[in-house]
């Protein structure tokens, strides 16, 4: 009997080494393990054997069906991979063809560096006003401690219309505005456009944005301005960038000042952009004059304030290396489309 | 915490409003979480003795009593309470008695008439005891009103007790802290410590092991008490506090746990193993447990204790789970005579764990878990000593057994007037800083320099000022030390440690509303119009568009050349006196002739598919003054979107145009009317419509005239491509939609059938029109109208075209049936005919 076990074991190593399809493997399976296959039949011719060798040969017997199954379990492995090796290539994608984007257009410049600034600011604790772009010479000059002779009213600077009235030099006169309506503790910045005669060329625009900051508030001194304008720094430009004030006049603050931060083109080293000084202007500040309050009725000697400004056009071109600023007004589609993967 | 009005009401004159207590409650830091009123009972409602009961046959417990209440009057009540016995002193409603829940009415019960009810506590609303019928001390005279039995009417109100007040977990306590707030005397019960006298045969012995964990132990004894049911009073209190009167030895240490917030037990004295089994008293020793050792509570069951739990102890084994529950080998029984009382303090935190381990709560873990001062003790003692004398008579053994072996020493705290005035925003006088924390028990004690620990000789105190002033300076013109008022705080306030504890009484107190609001920052800016504009801009940037942003000049010539009304360009033009160039001498009134540029711009370097637009102020004349409205115009030419290998991108058409306006009108939440009435000038008539929010104009749109295109130089013939344009009034949208907020519809509970209908209709009737008219045939039912199809070709008639449109029916208060479905299309279908005499396909 064991010659016979033996024999039906070489033979099911080459059946099933020749099956050539998972068809042929079930065939071989049907024809082994089957009802009425070999070992079947083999566990059949137990009852016939003497009682003494029966537990001896079931256990020879039940080694060999464990051989085939095994065997068949193997070669169906072989056959599997060998037949995910020959697919079917009418599904195949090309993974590595452009996705279908959805419509994209852009922000301009601009607008996103206005955005960013009065993120920056917001997220300080400040307000959002905003005033006309057609105002009066009270707000914009009078107001403001701008001298009746100052030359910066002149027709050469400032533009006028038929009504009387003229086109803002600077948003201070949202500052005016606030502080006629609202009493202290103020805290706003006014985003907008600002208008002067000056003729387009790389660094000046008729039509130009800013953003003002002013705070009025009992206690504030410049060392709040300074806080203030190296946080907008450092969010704006990077935690690395240092900024500074440098004394300056203008008709509504005292003490004034100018407002430089560290070349973002060579991080301070001096170069090109920023004329080998290491540092780049970036506006004007300074604690608002005691004139100005006491023509809006705040009284000085209770409160004090800081005010800044700077020049969106001038932030958007040193953020994004853009050489001249009458690009800006070109509304060129290829240079918008540089900016449509912006972060705001 | 459930406070009674009529029991605090002993302690202190309580405003007749009640309203105004709670107010008063809720904002000195005891917040009221529920009121419930007991209003006095009809005059109807009288004490009755009940002269006979007997069992009405065949019936398992229903009685016929004869009652009497008062005088000559008697009367037949049937009662099926298990306690109605003959000769009980109970409270019978009489017929026509409205109670809190039922109205009383003669009744004939298995036969026999009953002009009456006996009633129970929770039939009367002074308890939840529905046990039985009450039953009043045997010396109650009958026929009277119930009312000052219960004392009625009352209010009990539900307190929260924040965990850092453990002062607060009784009625003296809350009646302090009033007194406080409401600047009301107080009348505390006056507790006069009992000597007591020598007892040769009674004697305890007591030994404190732990002291980390029992502070303080103090033991009465007494002996020679009478164990019985408690007088009336004591049974009301304690039912209102939703305590179930158990016998007047009980009763008093329950009693003076809610009066004092310090729990109590009471041992039998007898039951209390010695030490030495022969000859010794019975002890009392209080140490951690055995691991294992059992333990039978009070609640019948057994605990298995461990190390970590304190134990109260006699001689040989655990006799109550430290101020958790008693144990029920040594409880008061018919039996006892003697009783040693416990007032003890335990460490907060071994009660909690104890407590939390074994799932034991109780009124007294409740109070232990909060740290309760060990002054109080004795007092709490004191109080159920000269209570349990004058309800169970007797008398007390020996002086007070107290092992303290660490006397808590009164704390002196430092306030400075100028912190309070930093912190809290106001300042407040020293003399009413003095006169709130006095009233809180504090003590002023003198000015001092200010010091940040506790102090607990007063010795130490120093005063700058003071020095000074004994150095033979008699003129201060300024206390030049750190002004501070130094107070002894009371024992009971175990919570007030710091000078910021303090504060917080005295702000309290004094009250939140008196804190005057300091403006950090004026709101000034406009937060919906900056979130609207945002929300316009990015839809643009996320349908394609690029943002333009030109001068705000414009050229007069150019306005002529997209056809701008002269008359309106005449009214509204602003011109600069000293102007750059011609063609920027007026402020624009239009941003579509620098867009035409723009495009024209684009055109010429190369880009045909261009979706370009600018949001920003027009500026124009407005009488002598001028406006400055912010707009948006769009321009639209060449394809949709981006071209894509897979498949090609569809020239910009009108329903694209549409489609952009009427998501953007959608998403900012607007429902929108559309009109061709308008006719904007620049626009080919067949192209254009507008957008209406009731009479406001939202946006129009419309197909670019060719002629003005050619006019801003744009080679239209060349291009092949139509130029659309979109306007949008930014500043209409902003006012409609300014305290616009969605609100939520609860959804469908019944499914929605779809049904669809194809038919054939004449051109020029429009979708819009016939989706209304669909609709206003059953509102209730069809929910919405869309179409999915629109067909013109061989198959249909010139002039016509076939619609293909699905309606959505639903039905909010049950599921729609087939039939009833079938019913509404088939009106649809018939209203459509005879309106419109459509065909169906």
């Amino acid at each position: 009997m064991k010659e016979k076990l033996k024999e039906v074991a070489a033979q099911a190593q080459t059946d099933i080494a020749a099956c050539s399809s998972i068809n042929d493997l079930l065939n071989a399976k049907a024809r082994y393990l089957g009802k009425k296959s070999l070992v079947s039949n083999l566990y059949g011719q137990l009852r016939e054997l003497p009682e003494a060798d029966r537990p001896a040969f079931g256990q020879l017997l039940n080694e060999l069906k464990a051989d085939v199954e095994k065997m068949l379990k193997q070669r169906e492995l072989e056959l599997k991979q060998a037949g995910r090796e020959q697919q079917d290539l009418s599904g195949f994608q090309d993974l590595s063809l452009p996705g279908i984007y959805p419509a994209r257009g852009a922000l301009h410049p601009l607008t996103l560096v206005r955005r960013q600034i009065e993120d920056v600011f917001i997220g300080l604790g400040f307000e959002i006003a905003e005033g006309p772009d057609i105002d009066d010479e009270f707000h914009n000059f009078d107001a403001l401690n701008t001298p009746e002779d100052h030359p910066s009213r002149n027709l050469a600077d400032t533009f006028y219309l038929e009504n009387g009235y003229l086109l803002r030099t600077q948003t201070s006169t949202v500052q005016v505005r606030t502080m006629e309506k609202y009493a202290p503790p103020i805290y706003i910045i006014s985003p907008g456009r600002c208008y002067r005669n000056d003729k387009p060329d790389p660094s000046h625009s008729p039509v130009f944005h800013q953003v003002e900051a002013l705070v009025v508030d009992k206690g504030i001194s410049m060392a709040d301005l300074k806080d203030t304008l190296q946080n907008f720094a450092q969010i704006m430009f990077g935690q690395e960038v240092r900024s500074r004030i440098r004394p300056h006049f203008f008709p509504f603050t005292e003490p004034s000042a100018e407002i430089d931060i560290s070349c973002v083109n060579c991080q301070g080293q001096g170069c090109r952009v920023c004329k080998n000084s290491g540092w780049l202007e970036l506006g004007g500040a300074g604690m608002v004059d005691p004139n100005v309050f006491k023509i809006l009725g705040i009284d000085p000697e209770i409160y004090s304030g800081y005010a800044l400004g700077v020049g969106v056009e001038r932030i958007a071109m040193l953020k994004y290396n853009i050489p001249d600023m009458r690009i800006l007004f070109e509304n060129d589609v290829r240079m918008l489309r540089q900016f449509s993967g912006v972060l705001q | 915490m459930r406070i009674s009005l009529s029991w605090l009401g002993k302690y202190i004159d309580l405003p007749a409003d009640t309203d105004k207590l709670i107010q008063t409650l809720t904002f000195s830091g005891i917040e009221v979480e529920a009121v419930e009123k007991l209003p006095a009972l009809p005059e109807s409602v009288v004490t009755a003795k009940v002269i006979s009961a007997s069992r009405i046959p065949e019936t398992d417990h229903l009685m016929v009593c004869q009652v009497e209440y008062g005088g000559s009057q008697a009367t037949q009540v049937v009662c099926g309470a298990p306690n109605c016995h003959a000769g009980m002193i109970s409270v019978l409603a009489l017929p026509g008695t409205e109670l809190p829940q039922l109205t009383i009415k003669s009744a004939r019960l298995k036969g026999v008439e009953s002009h009456g009810m006996l009633c129970s506590e929770r039939e009367l609303g002074v308890s939840d005891n529905h046990a039985g019928i009450i039953e009043l001390d045997p010396d109650t005279p009958v026929g009277v009103s119930v009312n000052g039995i219960y004392e009625l009417p009352d209010a009990v109100l539900e307190l929260e007790i924040t965990p850092n007040r453990s002062d607060l977990l009784g009625y003296l306590g809350i009646a302090r802290d009033l007194s406080a707030s409401l600047g009301l005397p107080l009348k505390m019960p006056e507790i006069k410590p009992v000597e007591g006298e020598p007892c040769a045969d009674t004697k305890l012995e007591l030994i404190l092991e732990d002291s980390q964990k029992c502070p303080r132990y103090t033991a009465r004894l007494l002996s020679g008490v009478t164990l019985k049911d408690s007088p009336q009073w004591l049974k009301t209190a304690l039912v209102k506090s939703r305590l179930r009167p158990i016998n007047n030895l009980v009763d008093v240490t329950n009693y003076v746990m809610l009066e004092t917030g310090h729990p109590l037990h009471a041992f039998d004295y007898d039951k209390l193993l010695p030490l030495q089994a022969e000859d010794g008293h019975p002890a009392i020793v209080v140490r951690k447990a055995r691991s294992g050792e059992e333990f039978l509570a009070l609640d019948g069951k057994s605990y298995q204790l461990d190390e970590n739990d304190l134990v109260i102890a006699d001689g040989q084994r655990a006799s109550a789970l430290a101020g958790v529950i008693g144990g029920k080998d040594t409880a008061i029984s018919d039996s006892t005579r003697k009783i040693v009382l416990e007032a003890a303090s335990f460490e907060p935190m071994t009660i909690r764990s104890t407590s939390y381990k074994h799932k034991i709560s109780t009124d007294s873990a409740y109070r232990f878990e909060r740290q309760l001062s060990p002054s109080v003790t004795a007092q709490a003692s004191d109080r159920a000593v000269e209570l349990l004398l004058e309800t169970a008579g007797g008398k007390v053994c020996h002086a007070i057994y107290d092992a303290y072996p660490e006397p808590e020493r009164p704390r002196c705290l430092a306030l400075r007037p100028r912190r309070f005035t930093e912190l809290i925003g106001y300042p407040l006088e020293s003399e009413q800083i003095i006169t709130y924390l006095e009233a809180l028990g504090c003590k002023f004690l003198q000015y001092g320099t200010w010091q940040e620990k506790p102090v607990y000789d007063p010795q130490q105190i120093h005063c700058h000022h003071l020095e000074e002033q004994k150095a033979g300076k008699t003129e201060f013109t300024e206390i030049d030390c750190d002004h501070a008022l130094y107070f002894q705080i009371p024992h009971y306030r175990v919570d007030l440690t710091r000078e910021a504890d303090l504060i917080e009484e005295l702000a309290r107190l004094d009250g939140y509303d008196k804190i005057p609001r300091k403006k950090a920052v004026q709101r000034i800016m406009d937060r919906h119009a900056h979130r609207v504009r945002r929300e316009i801009e990015d839809h643009f940037v996320q349908a394609g568009f690029y943002e333009m942003l030109n001068y705000s000049f414009s050229d007069p010539e150019q306005l002529t050349a997209i056809n701008f009304p002269p008359n309106e360009a005449e009214s509204k033009l602003l011109r600069l006196v000293n102007p750059q160039s011609s063609n920027q001498s007026a402020m624009r009134v239009s941003l579509l002739p620098q867009l035409l540029a723009n495009l024209n711009y684009n055109l010429n370097h190369g880009e045909r598919d261009l979706k370009v637009m600018e949001m920003g102020k027009l500026y124009w004349k407005d009488g002598n003054s001028y406006r400055e409205p912010l707009h948006l115009t769009a321009l639209l030419t060449g394809k949709i979107g981006p071209g894509h290998w897979q498949d090609k991108p569809a020239d910009i058409g009108f329903f694209h145009v549409k489609g952009i306006a009427e998501s953007l009108l959608d998403k900012l939440g607007l429902q929108i009317a559309s009109s061709c009435e308008d006719q904007q000038p620049w626009l080919t008539a067949a192209d254009n419509l507008a957008f209406y929010c009731a009479d406001t104009l939202c946006a129009c749109l419309g197909r670019l005239k060719s002629e003005i295109a050619e006019k801003a130089g744009i080679d239209i013939h060349n291009l092949k491509q139509d130029i659309w344009v979109l306007d949008v009034e930014v500043e209409n949208l902003i006012g409609l939609t300014r305290d616009s907020q969605p609100r939520f519809v609860p959804l469908p509970r019944y499914p929605a059938v779809t049904r669809d209908i194809s038919f054939v209709i004449d051109l020029t009737v429009p979708y819009a029109k016939i989706a209304a008219a669909i609709e206003a045939v059953d509102p209730r039912l069809i929910s919405s109208v869309s179409v999915f199809d629109e067909y013109r070709g061989k198959q249909v008639p010139t002039g016509q075209r076939s619609l293909s449109l699905r309606l959505m029916l639903q039905d909010k208060e049950k599921t729609l049936t087939d039939e009833r479905v079938e019913q509404v299309v088939a009106s649809v279908l018939k209203m459509l005919e005879s309106t419109w005499q459509i065909q169906m396909r």
